[in-house]
């Protein structure tokens, strides 16, 4: 309940911030959740469909009145108990997943549309929305309609809009969803540059783990409707709280085998025989006996130590090379830089990091 | 394969020769007999004049009450939760299965002097009988026209999200409402006006109930009136003028709209997520209100007036209980009403196996360049009014089809075609362009391909067109009072010569009998659709145009 009182006083508002926050009725769509993001921060808000993602943006954004909980964007409360700001009042610039261009409005016309409604003449807001599209080498589309541009094209007419606004607070749903690799990474350089520029906060939803660990200060795992796991890129996805949040941030190899304790930060593993001492992390509440053993596809070596297993399958995927194995401890992904450099059979592997979690 | 095609397109363009050129050519040779001076003499008579007058002043009223209030009803039901738009819908539309004829005379019944209303609260609608009466009667079924057109102009073209980056870019609620959500509805608001206003102007059963007890005519009524009278060659080919005047004022609301319309841009299909349970709010409960109230109005008060007074013993006495009897009903049957229900519901069936198959027609085997204008003049085919339309029958056909049902049928397939041809043409735009292909590959002759493949997903489409103009066909009463003769009655013919004769309990009866099956049916398909949470008559959009 401290962030029921932590409508801040002395430092600088979070940029958006959500306590004991439920929507959806029946089953709800979003249940507790606490959340902030700080000026300047992009969160990266992680989670399969139906976790809750869109609701969370479109409650942020006031599309849905939460059933509980209370909302503050820069200190001030938008949506809470008899108070729901409208969406055009929250100074909010957002990027919707289909792009929800308007296929009856030119692109200038698109991105002069939030300028017009701030009160701009109709010369004005062209004249703005002309100069966003320079920035953004859209220019020469400035007379196209939305059905004359390709997919990218149409979500960086998107992003141009949702600048014009000159929010502080940007919401991504899925931006990249239906784009090719090229375009994605494209799209993202863009964000990033203009987020960089104007110290705004941005939530951004996606399904892609790879993309929410690269573009993230900080990545929140939703699930089911509720908060999994928040953190920096790099530490969800070393020392995820549970199964579900592990396999949602990249892939995870999960082995049963007897462990113990060997000194601060040290775990014995006994697989087939073969004794290993490996440093590790184990997630609370204390293991029992019997604890799921994570191992990422990089903390695992092929062709070192004395780990008994067997290749089954080697695939290359063009930077990297992915080893399935078989070991006695259960089916085991191992990826390594380069070109495949041992074909199917017995092979001896090491293991150079661990993370112990309550058996599932 | 080629050859076979160009068949098909000859034998379609054949019969939409027969069915629809043929009787628009007599009414044009008739008219053309005294030449232009006949012509502008005939449009120049005072009657003519005001039926003229009127007709547009009619269509217009109602295109506008029903364009304007189907529009902001859908749009304040159908943004709710999905679960709680099919009851707003069902009343709204639930006038479209009343024929035009009963609605009228119950209308005339609740509302009028010495009717339930006068009777229980002394009020009447002033007005009623004239062209208040009339364009109140008619906005009943404009109304779920707009209202059917704005609900699959939302489902296919106004994706959530469009208003949602509106409200995000700063507009409030009217200015995405003007903005974003009116110019994305345009199309189909454009084609549900164009619908609304052809009804309306071809309407005959409301202004014949309503309009002429006050000596209020229309160019339909005046059409009938005189037929009905047949005062020599010149009143004819003065008639003759007027229908085709009445085909010309339609299809000048309408051309031009059908080609503007084929420029501008189509949207997507947006793939809408469901939408996430929300809380009912006042606004919400407000317009159930408003819906409700509505319904009773329109069609819950005149509908009970009919039924009590098909049970009441006599036009004076109160419809209580102690005064119920089924007289009404025996009386009704007395004189051959059962010969012409059973002969119009063998008509309707007819009509609705024809339709569809002809439909199918255009469809399916008409393609390349004949498609486009088949379809239109299929179309226009149905805007041309009903009066005109069976007039040019009747000089086009009358020679060799008089005195026989099957001038009846001719106008049925003419003027229901399009309604078979829609629903069977959407089915098969939506097959997948691959599946006869594939079929082939897996090794089918094409014979077989289309039968397995291509037939049973049309068999829905059909069967919803075949049910649709049977409906029609059934209540048709604009044509039928044309077009037929001693022995030929069809049975809304003789519920009108029953209720021009006065007799009100009588007529009630058969109008219920007319009525209850087709509500009935309706309503069963209704539940059926809301057990199996599909709509397809809205969802796919076949009354857009």
């Amino acid at each position: 309940m401290v962030l029921l009182t932590a409508a801040p006083v002395l430092r600088v508002p979070d940029a958006v911030a959500c306590a004991g926050l439920s929507v959806g009725y029946g089953r709800p769509a979003l249940a507790g959740l606490d959340l902030a993001v700080t000026p300047g921060e992009t969160l990266a808000l992680l989670g399969s469909s139906g976790s809750g993602k869109t609701t969370l943006l479109n409650a942020i954004a006031g599309f849905a009145a939460p059933l509980a909980g209370r909302i503050w964007l820069a200190g001030e409360l938008v949506s809470g108990p008899g108070r729901l700001v409208p969406p055009e009042r929250r100074r909010i610039g957002m990027v919707f997943q289909d792009h929800a261009l308007w296929p009856h409005l030119s692109v200038l016309d698109t991105v002069a549309y939030p300028l017009r409604r701030s009160g701009a003449s109709r010369a004005a807001a062209r004249r703005g929305a002309q100069v966003i599209l320079e920035q953004m080498s859209l220019g020469p589309l400035a007379g196209r309609r939305p059905g004359q541009l390709s997919g990218g094209e149409q979500q960086r007419v998107g992003l141009a809009r949702a600048l014009a606004a000159t929010p502080g607070l940007y919401l991504f749903d899925e931006p990249t969803a239906h784009l090719d690799a090229n375009l994605r990474a494209q799209i993202l350089d863009e964000v990033a540059r203009r987020r960089a520029a104007d110290g705004a906060a941005a939530i951004y939803a996606t399904h892609n783990a790879t993309e929410a660990l690269a573009i993230a200060d900080r990545v929140a795992v939703l699930h089911s409707g509720r908060l999994a796991q928040a953190g920096p890129p790099a530490e969800v996805y070393s020392a995820p709280d549970d199964l579900t949040v592990a396999r949602l941030t990249g892939p995870v190899s999960v082995l049963g085998a007897p462990v113990r304790p060997a000194g601060p930060g040290q775990y014995a593993i006994g697989i087939g025989g073969a004794r290993a001492t490996v440093p590790g992390t184990a997630a609370k509440p204390a293991d029992p006996a019997g604890p799921a053993i994570l191992v990422r596809p990089d903390w695992a070596r092929l062709g070192e130590g004395d780990l008994p297993g067997s290749v089954t399958e080697v695939r290359f995927r063009g930077p990297h090379t992915d080893y399935h194995l078989t070991t006695p401890a259960g089916p085991l992904l191992i990826r390594e830089p380069g070109p495949p450099r041992a074909g199917p059979g017995p092979a001896c592997w090491s293991l150079e990091r661990l993370r112990l979690l309550p058996p599932a | 394969m080629r050859a076979a095609a160009a068949a098909a397109a000859t034998v379609t363009a054949g019969l939409i020769g027969a069915l629809v050129v043929v009787p628009l050519e007599s009414l044009g040779r008739i008219a053309a007999e005294d030449g232009l001076t006949g012509i502008a003499r005939a449009l120049s008579a005072p009657a003519s004049r005001v039926a003229i007058l009127h007709t547009v002043a009619i269509a217009t009223a109602v295109t506008v009450l029903a364009v304007t209030a189907g529009t902001a009803l859908a749009l304040a039901v159908e943004r709710r939760p999905a679960r709680s738009r099919l009851l707003p819908r069902l009343l709204v539309a639930g006038p479209l299965v009343i024929p035009e004829f009963v609605l009228g005379f119950a209308w005339s019944q609740a509302y009028g002097p010495a009717g339930l209303s006068d009777r229980v609260t002394g009020l009447t609608m002033p007005g009623l009988f004239g062209p208040a009466g009339i364009i109140a009667v008619l906005t009943v079924y404009g109304l779920p026209l707009a209202y059917l057109a704005v609900t699959a102009g939302l489902a296919a073209r106004a994706d959530p999200a469009l208003e949602r980056a509106a409200r995000a870019a700063g507009a409030g609620g009217w200015a995405t409402l003007r903005t974003v959500t009116l110019p994305l509805l345009r199309v189909p608001l454009l084609g549900a006006a164009a619908l609304v206003f052809v009804t309306a102007a071809g309407s005959f059963a409301v202004p014949q109930v309503l309009g002429t007890p006050a000596g209020f005519g229309t160019m339909s009524t005046l059409i009938y009136s005189d037929l009905a009278l047949s005062a020599g060659p010149a009143a004819f080919t003065e008639l003759v003028v007027l229908a085709l005047a009445m085909v010309a004022l339609v299809l000048l609301a309408l051309g031009p709209l059908d080609l503007w319309l084929a420029r501008l841009p189509r949207a997507a299909r947006p793939e809408t997520p469901p939408a996430v349970a929300a809380p009912r709010t006042a606004g919400d409960r407000i317009v159930m209100v408003i819906v409700w109230g509505y319904a009773i109005l329109a069609a819950g008060i005149p509908m009970l007036t009919l039924i009590l007074t098909a049970l009441t013993r006599g036009p004076g006495l109160a419809p209580v209980p102690a005064n119920w009897t089924l007289a009404n009903f025996r009386s009704g049957f007395s004189d051959g009403a059962g010969a012409a229900l059973a002969r119009s519901a063998g008509l309707a069936l007819a009509a609705a196996v024809a339709a569809p198959a002809l439909g199918g027609l255009v469809a399916g085997l008409a393609r390349g360049r004949w498609r486009g204008p088949l379809a239109t003049v299929v179309t226009l085919a149905y805007a041309v009014p009903g009066s005109a339309l069976a007039v040019g029958i009747i000089i086009g056909y009358g020679r060799w089809l008089d005195g026989s049902a099957l001038i009846i049928l001719v106008a049925y397939v003419a003027k229901f075609w399009v309604f078979g041809h829609r629903p069977v043409q959407a089915a098969l735009d939506r097959l997948p362009p691959g599946q006869t292909r594939a079929a082939r590959l897996s090794g089918a002759r094409p014979g077989t391909a289309v039968r397995t493949v291509v037939l049973p997903p049309l068999t829905v489409a059909a069967a919803t067109a075949a049910g649709l103009v049977f409906v029609l066909a059934f209540h048709e009463l604009t044509m039928s009072t044309i077009l037929y003769g001693p022995g030929t009655e069809t049975f809304a013919v003789v519920i009108m010569n029953q209720q021009d004769l006065g007799g009100v309990g009588a007529t009630a009866a058969l109008a219920l009998v007319l009525t209850v099956p087709v509500v009935t049916v309706a309503a069963v398909a209704a539940w059926l659709a809301r057990r199996t949470a599909v709509f397809p008559g809205i969802q796919n959009g076949s009354w857009s145009s």
